[in-house]
């Protein structure tokens, strides 16, 4: 699939009026955020000379300030639901009919655990922006995650919670073409996947019995692939899926994990950028607007074409 | 005094472990040999099925499909060696690959619910094998690696462990499965 995707005149139309309601937002922000600016300075002013009053105005012009922030929020949420369902909606429906976009939902978090794509449970879990579809007989659907999980530190003032991300980015997941039982993970290698791979193959008795040793060279540099099934294992990884696999992860900015699960595949996809989102503080008005929101779309959806799930030909139709 | 026997138990558990693995490297190879053997039997049990339903409309095809009965008689006899079973099964799916091209030739075949089937669970049952098989070849070199390597060579050659023969891929199991080209479409 190209990112070939239509704005018809209906949805330029919408674009139009957002961008009244996106000025109206940056004009409310501007004002609100001066004022508490202004107020901050004239409160920090105010204490270093001790002078009250203007300590005391400081104060005063914050308020507002706070209260025009709080009123917008209510705006610029109705301004984002509206784009995704209004803009995006419609330019994923030009592109195939069967796409639909939820911004409310996303992956369940139950769902994130039982993939088993990650190793550590998420302390913390957030997710949006579902988008659903189906290519023949292979449906898919797909959507932003952040996971994190914390760690806690005893200092001498208390203790301190830093978070970490587990993933910030896209988990995909599509029915499988075949039918398996067993639970099959292939995960970046990182260096302690190194050395537990290195001890199944070389020490028996204290290495991961679950670890697949498979045949592609190029496979097995990036990542390592744990089974419950050593049989099964290699019958979801043929060496063509191995070779598309690399492909994928080859086009993938970061290391991608995948998880083959309860008839269903999962894969990972870390990004940087958070998609589907308009912009506040530029116009709506520009001909790339949803360029990296439809580039985004297009990898997914070729993810089916690539990894050949609507090949057919087993016993799973 | 107490060094030297510290010395020796960990030379002592050093031994047993590597004659543990060893011994465990073996069994896997052989368990993995016993799991291509039971994808065959299954595919084996395939064959009554399928020739049943290709041979009231397949009228032209009775040669092959002769052939195809009397090799599963063969790698389903007694006696038959390992090696033997797997030839006779190279056979038995280069026989059914040309029966499926002949389909073609038969669109009320094509059209059969219970053939469509059967030809979906014999190309189910064809990854299988390649599954099990690339299995084998895994445990295979696993095992002719601690054979064949320091220490486990010492150990091996008391043991009188030689290292073995991993199996021939085929051309078909390297290949990408397309629908087109298996069935011909």
């Amino acid at each position: 699939m190209s990112t070939n995707f239509t704005i018809s005149s209906a949805v330029e139309n919408i674009l139009v009026e957002l961008e009244v309601q996106r000025k109206k937002i940056v004009s409310s922000k501007m004002q609100g955020w001066s004022s508490i600016i202004l107020g901050v300075i004239c409160f920090g002013i105010g204490c270093v000379l001790s002078q009250v009053i203007l300590a005391i105005v400081g104060f005063v012009i914050v308020i507002p300030g706070a209260i025009i922030l709080f009123r917008i929020s209510d705006d610029v949420a109705q301004y984002k639901s509206r784009f995704k369902q209004e803009v995006v909606g419609a330019a994923l429906s030009s592109v195939d009919k069967t796409l639909t976009l939820d911004p409310n939902r996303g992956i369940l978090e139950s769902e994130f655990r039982s993939s088993q794509l990650f190793t550590t449970s998420p302390d913390r879990y957030s997710t949006e922006d579902l988008i659903r579809g189906t290519i023949g007989k292979t449906s898919f659907y797909f959507a932003e995650v952040h996971a994190e999980y914390k760690t806690e530190v005893q200092t001498k003032s208390g203790r301190q919670v830093t978070w970490h991300d587990i993933l910030k980015g896209i988990v995909f997941t599509a029915d499988f073409n075949k039918n398996f039982n067993g639970v099959t993970v292939v995960r970046p290698k990182d260096f302690g996947s190194k050395i537990g791979a290195w001890f199944s193959k070389n020490v028996y008795s204290f290495g991961d019995k679950n670890v697949v040793e498979l045949e592609n060279e190029d496979f097995s540099k990036n990542f390592v692939t744990y089974s419950n099934d050593q049989i099964e294992a290699r019958y979801i990884l043929t060496p063509a899926m191995m070779e598309k696999i690399n492909d994928l992860n080859q086009r993938s900015a970061n290391a991608i994990s995948l998880s083959f699960i309860d008839t269903r595949m999962y894969i990972a996809f870390p990004l940087d950028k958070n998609y589907f989102e308009p912009p506040v503080f530029k116009t709506l008005l520009k001909p790339d607007l949803l360029d990296d929101d439809m580039s985004v779309l297009a990898f997914m959806y070729d993810i089916v074409r690539e990894l050949d799930l609507n090949t057919r030909i087993w016993t799973k139709q | 005094m107490i060094i030297v026997a510290i010395i020796a138990i960990a030379v002592l558990l050093i031994g047993i472990g590597i004659y543990n693995s060893l011994i465990s490297k073996k069994n896997q190879v052989a368990n993995a040999f016993s799991a291509i053997d039971v994808m065959l039997k299954k595919r084996f049990d395939l064959i009554p099925n399928l020739v049943e339903t290709v041979k009231q409309y397949m009228q032209y095809e009775g040669d092959t499909l002769t052939k195809i009965t009397e090799l599963r008689g063969k790698a389903l006899g007694t006696n038959v060696s390992e090696s033997d079973k797997l030839a006779l099964d190279q056979q038995i799916g280069a026989a059914v690959k040309g029966l499926m091209v002949s389909v073609e030739n038969y669109p009320d075949l094509k059209a059969n619910q219970n053939f469509l089937n059967l030809q979906s669970t014999w190309t189910e049952s064809e990854e299988q094998i390649a599954a099990a098989r690339r299995n084998y070849n895994s445990s295979v070199t696993t095992y002719n690696n601690a054979v064949m390597m320091f220490p486990g060579n010492m150990f091996a050659g008391m043991l009188g462990y030689q290292p073995m023969t991993v199996l021939e891929t085929a051309e078909e199991e390297r290949k990408n499965v397309s629908a087109k080209e298996l069935f011909n479409n």
